[in-house]
């Protein structure tokens, strides 16, 4: 007994090395590495030094940070549930049998597999004042009479941002629930409706509990993307109107290009802290572990 | 309604919903891509037909255009195997070995995925310059594996976790070794889950921009995010056209590939593994 | 099953190993961004130099942005690189650069090689180029910020000279408008760049500096919320929600471009932009083509006219391990010829000054006569290393002070506030 117990435990330590070596050289290091680089006043133009926590007293007391974290905020609480929302739906329908699958499928992917610096462009020119697609569809369904200033606004340009994210990350979370979707056996389905279960009753039953850990994997990794978000946000709006749109990541970013890479990692090690906590959080009241029965 | 009714008309409606979704912003970039000057929908203005944006594309030479697309197939092809590869093995043993310490590993690999790229550029440039491997193709290969282990892992950890523990044990039984249960029994079974986990590693890597940019120094091994930036001019002129055209370029790789793949991913798990 | 593995493994490594790099001392490596045309440019020169110099150089191909290249030259960089040899920079992060000990100064060098930095522009040389009085880059091509006028559509109101104050601009603008309007109701007289980036700054501090303002530090403190500044961004804020001569989505989407094509296509009447876009007004298809003018920009009564400097300079890595070949680069490029060669092939005004008076090129680009004056007296940006996050800064209350969101005296004095903590907190030594 005990043999095969350590040959187990010497095989899956063999199945493990190759993910474990290359997480640890190519992501445990540099966090590492960051975090470290974070108490120091690391200026490319200063001397180095050596300040605890100095970076994070001059971050809290920066209002660029917490505007950047109220937006951040904001931005991860509307889109992440709006792509997953749209995710299912798209999930559910291709499930379904029904003509032209394939190339249904491969139509809802174009999104996600156009580069995110690209999709911006295309959406930067969308909301183009002048010649855009969205100011022009707006007048010719009669929405409105005069061209809006899409980017312009607060609320415009964060509504913006959004609409753009969740065309983008919609089919990511679409291919992920439905290989989810594919794997809950036919028969249950079947059981139910000689069970007589309604066509809800079905979905409320079996699909959504079965499809929770694939939801939560989903929730949690397009969480901590969000949280990130970067690309979309440089080149639609670079931050602005007036700084309103700078996520976390845009504003370290502004600090490590000034040579002030203390501080940037700094902002890192914040961001890494939130994204730690939520995903925590999720794994918790998504009772994560029970359902992946490991 | 009658359920008879209710169920098809839900669907159609979605399918039109995800249609329009998808395929409008994409028609408007596919337009410009077409027309001889971005702004065909300004009042005043009519639609301009020409071919010149991808001519330009593809027959210029100084935009490499080519290259970047054969590097960034290249790249994204080997970073989704190894990838998928790597996270099949790790999978298959926090689901179904004694692991001291599973639920650590696992969230330990989350938790490194959390931090910001533009943290790591700096180290992977230093790492990367030590090993003489900038402007190859490993400098992007090797990060992006790493990169996006974590997603791989946590959905392939989910999706073998759904799949019998009695396909294992017959298999133990017959005498196999575990190598050969994940190769033939496993990995049949778990196709779909591994190939939308491969198609997704793709698309990173196909996608990827900021590493892109610092790794690579010329068209030995850029890609094509970076390639198409390379396109603005240098007081912000935006060659809309071109950059269509090129977008319209790299999204039929993609299209095709999961076109081809979609028609594996349809079987479900029933078909055939714990029948026979 | 594990022979399986290793074999891939295997493959793996080849795959990475494919196309390793070697490392040769006599090729120097030079870093350069720009459009596909300007880099073919750049390449053929390359070529040339080679041919003359027997020195191979290595052209890295960067995007235009220019975050985008300094972030391509900071890696690099810090690691302490050999590679790249010799780069250009944009003269708002120059001041960063030498800071942080990465150019070789070059005084030395242009001794040994007789490059007389008498033949730039003065301003640019000590105002940009010397850091702490070392010299350590030389102009390739600078820029200021230029009133460009519809000669057609001033004429028909009557005016035959452009505005020399911003009222008289107001003034022609309104009465402009009102007339264009009525056949063109896209029209607006005035475009500018008032987008959150960099060349809101640069639009800012010429408002500002013609009314005697800008960023001025003054007993180891940054002062903007000055009453010349309070008027100047004002000003900016009313010709956009007040008066309505400039478009809605000035402070949105307006940067160079956007400016450029609303008055190439006639829908404004005055643009403020870089030389740039004169040779693209003056392109066969361009319906101002003929019809464009060029003037220095406007001032407050009591001001004088002011023009940011701009442009691109070319310096030597500390770390470079062929400092004497990078140079000779340097010379070919700051030359003459390779000069008059970027003016007339890419309409980029040069560093040097004799260029402005050549016969070809005054006969292809007529206007530089005008500009050289221009150029002598360009304002530049601060030259602190940290002054591009003061510019995030100004950048983000200004462009809110424009929005409407904030009146412009809350918004330059937080934004006093928030530089003075960068001051603090970036102030050498």
């Amino acid at each position: 007994m005990k043999d095969t117990t350590l040959n187990e435990i010497k095989e899956s330590f063999s199945f493990i090395l190759p993910l474990v070596l290359f997480t640890a050289v190519f992501i445990i290091v540099p966090v590492i590495w960051a975090m470290f680089s974070s108490v120091f006043r690391d200026i490319t133009f200063l001397d180095k030094k050596f300040i605890f926590l100095g970076n994070y007293k001059y971050l809290l007391a920066d209002p660029g940070f917490w505007q950047a974290l109220r937006f951040t905020f904001c931005f991860t609480l509307v889109s992440v549930p709006l792509e997953i929302a749209f995710g299912l739906v798209f999930a559910l329908v291709l499930n379904e049998k029904i003509p032209f699958r394939g190339l249904l499928r491969a139509c809802v992917l174009i999104p996600w597999a156009i580069p995110a610096a690209i999709s911006a462009r295309a959406w930067e020119l969308i909301y183009n004042y002048n010649y855009g697609l969205a100011n022009f569809l707006c007048m010719k369904l009669g929405v409105c009479d005069a061209p809006i200033n899409w980017l312009g606004t607060n609320l415009g340009a964060f509504m913006s941002l959004i609409a753009a994210d969740t065309w983008k990350t919609a089919p990511f979370a679409a291919i992920i629930i439905l290989a989810g979707l594919q794997a809950i056996p036919e028969d249950l389905y079947l059981q139910a409706q000689v069970d007589r279960a309604g066509f809800f009753q079905r979905f409320y039953k079996i699909t959504l509990p079965l499809l929770k850990p694939v939801l939560v994997v989903t929730l949690l990794f397009r969480t901590i993307d969000s949280l990130r978000v970067f690309d979309l946000i440089y080149v639609l709006t670079h931050g602005g109107p007036g700084g309103n749109t700078t996520s976390l990541s845009l504003y370290g970013y502004k600090y490590f290009l000034m040579g002030d890479f203390g501080y940037g990692s700094a902002v890192s090690v914040v961001l890494f802290i939130i994204a730690f906590v939520l995903a925590v959080v999720y794994v918790k009241v998504g009772n994560f572990s029970r359902g992946i029965r490991i | 309604m009658p359920e008879k009714y209710l169920k098809p008309s839900l669907i159609a409606v979605s399918a039109l919903f995800m249609l329009v979704f998808s395929l409008v912003p994409f028609i408007f970039m596919v337009c410009t891509s077409f027309s001889k000057s971005p702004d065909y929908l300004m009042a005043g203005n009519t639609f301009r037909f020409t071919l010149d944006n991808y001519h330009a594309v593809a027959a210029t030479k100084s935009l490499h255009f080519a290259e970047y697309l054969r590097n960034s197939l290249l790249v994204s092809a080997a970073s989704a195997f190894f990838c998928v590869l790597i996270a099949s093995l790790a999978a298959y043993s926090i689901t179904r070995l004694a692991l001291p310490g599973k639920v650590f590993i696992l969230f330990f690999i989350l938790a490194a995925s959390m931090f910001p790229q533009i943290s790591m550029v700096s180290y992977l440039f230093k790492f990367m310059t030590s090993l003489g491997l900038i402007n190859t193709y490993g400098a992007l290969v090797l990060p992006y594996i790493a990169w996006i282990l974590p997603l791989s892992l946590w959905i392939l950890v989910s999706y073998f976790s759904q799949i019998p523990q009695e396909l294992d044990k017959a298999g133990l039984v017959d005498g196999c070794s575990r190598w050969k249960i994940l190769y033939k029994i496993i990995f049949p079974v778990a196709a779909p889950g591994i190939l939308s986990t491969g198609l997704l590693a793709f698309i990173f890597a196909f996608n990827e921009f900021m590493f892109a940019l610092i790794l690579t120094t010329d068209q030995a091994s850029r890609t094509m995010p970076v390639g198409i930036a390379l396109f603005q001019g240098l007081h912000g002129e935006i060659p809309w056209g071109n950059i269509m055209a090129a977008s319209t370029f790299t999204v039929i790789p993609i299209v095709i590939l999961t076109v081809i793949f979609q028609r594996h991913i349809i079987q479900g798990l029933t078909s055939g593994a714990v029948k026979g | 099953m594990i022979k399986n593995i290793i074999f891939l493994f295997v493959c793996l490594i080849a795959i990475i190993s494919a196309g390793c790099g070697r490392k040769d001392k006599n090729i120097i490596t030079f870093s350069v961004g720009g459009a596909p045309n300007e880099i073919a440019v750049w390449e053929k020169l390359a070529v040339k130099f080679e041919a003359q110099s027997g020195i191979k150089v290595n052209v890295l191909r960067q995007p235009t942005d220019t975050d985008q290249r300094r972030q391509g030259l900071i890696t690099p960089l810090k690691s302490r690189e050999e590679d790249p040899d010799v780069f250009l920079m944009d003269v708002a992060w120059l001041a960063q650069f030498a800071a942080s000990g990465w150019l070789e100064p070059l005084e030395g060098y242009s001794r040994e090689l007789g490059i007389d930095p008498g033949v730039f522009f003065d301003r640019v040389i000590n105002l940009a180029d010397k850091y702490e009085n070392e010299l350590v880059a030389f102009p390739v091509y600078i820029d200021g910020g230029l009133l460009y006028y519809n000669k057609d559509i001033l004429f028909k109101r009557g005016y035959k000279n452009p505005p020399k104050t911003w009222d008289e601009l107001l003034k022609y603008s309104l009465k402009i408008q009102e007339y264009e309007r009525r056949r063109n109701p896209n029209f607006y007289s005035f475009v500018w760049q008032g987008a959150q980036y960099e060349g809101l700054i640069c639009n800012f501090l010429e408002f500002a500096g013609s009314n005697g303002g800008g960023i001025v530090i003054k007993n180891n403190k940054i002062l903007l919320n000055t009453p010349e500044n309070r008027k100047a961004l004002q000003f900016m804020r009313d010709i956009i929600k007040k008066h309505k001569i400039s478009p809605p989505n000035t402070f949105t989407e307006m940067k160079e471009e956007e400016a450029r094509a609303s008055f190439q296509q006639g829908n404004a009447a005055f643009e403020r932009n870089w030389p740039y876009a004169w040779a693209l007004h003056q392109s066969f298809d361009s319906p101002v083509k003929g019809i464009t003018g060029i003037a220095p920009l406007p001032c407050f009564p009591g001001g004088r006219s002011a023009s940011t400097l701009g442009g691109w300079h070319i310096g030597i890595s500390k770390y470079s391990d062929s400092k004497l070949n990078a140079f000779k680069l340097i010379d070919f490029i700051t030359s003459f010829e390779t000069q008059k060669q970027f003016a007339l092939e890419l309409g980029w005004n040069p560093g040097r000054k004799d260029v402005y008076a050549d016969k070809d090129v005054l006969k292809k680009l007529p206007h530089f006569s005008g500009l050289r004056q221009v150029f002598e007296n360009a304002l530049p940006r601060p030259n602190l290393p940290y002054y591009t996050q003061i510019s995030e800064i100004m950048q983000r209350y200004i462009n809110a002070a424009l929005s409407g969101e904030l009146a412009p005296e809350t918004a330059l004095g937080k934004a006093q506030q928030e530089t003075r903590k960068i001051f603090d907190r970036y102030q050498v030594k």
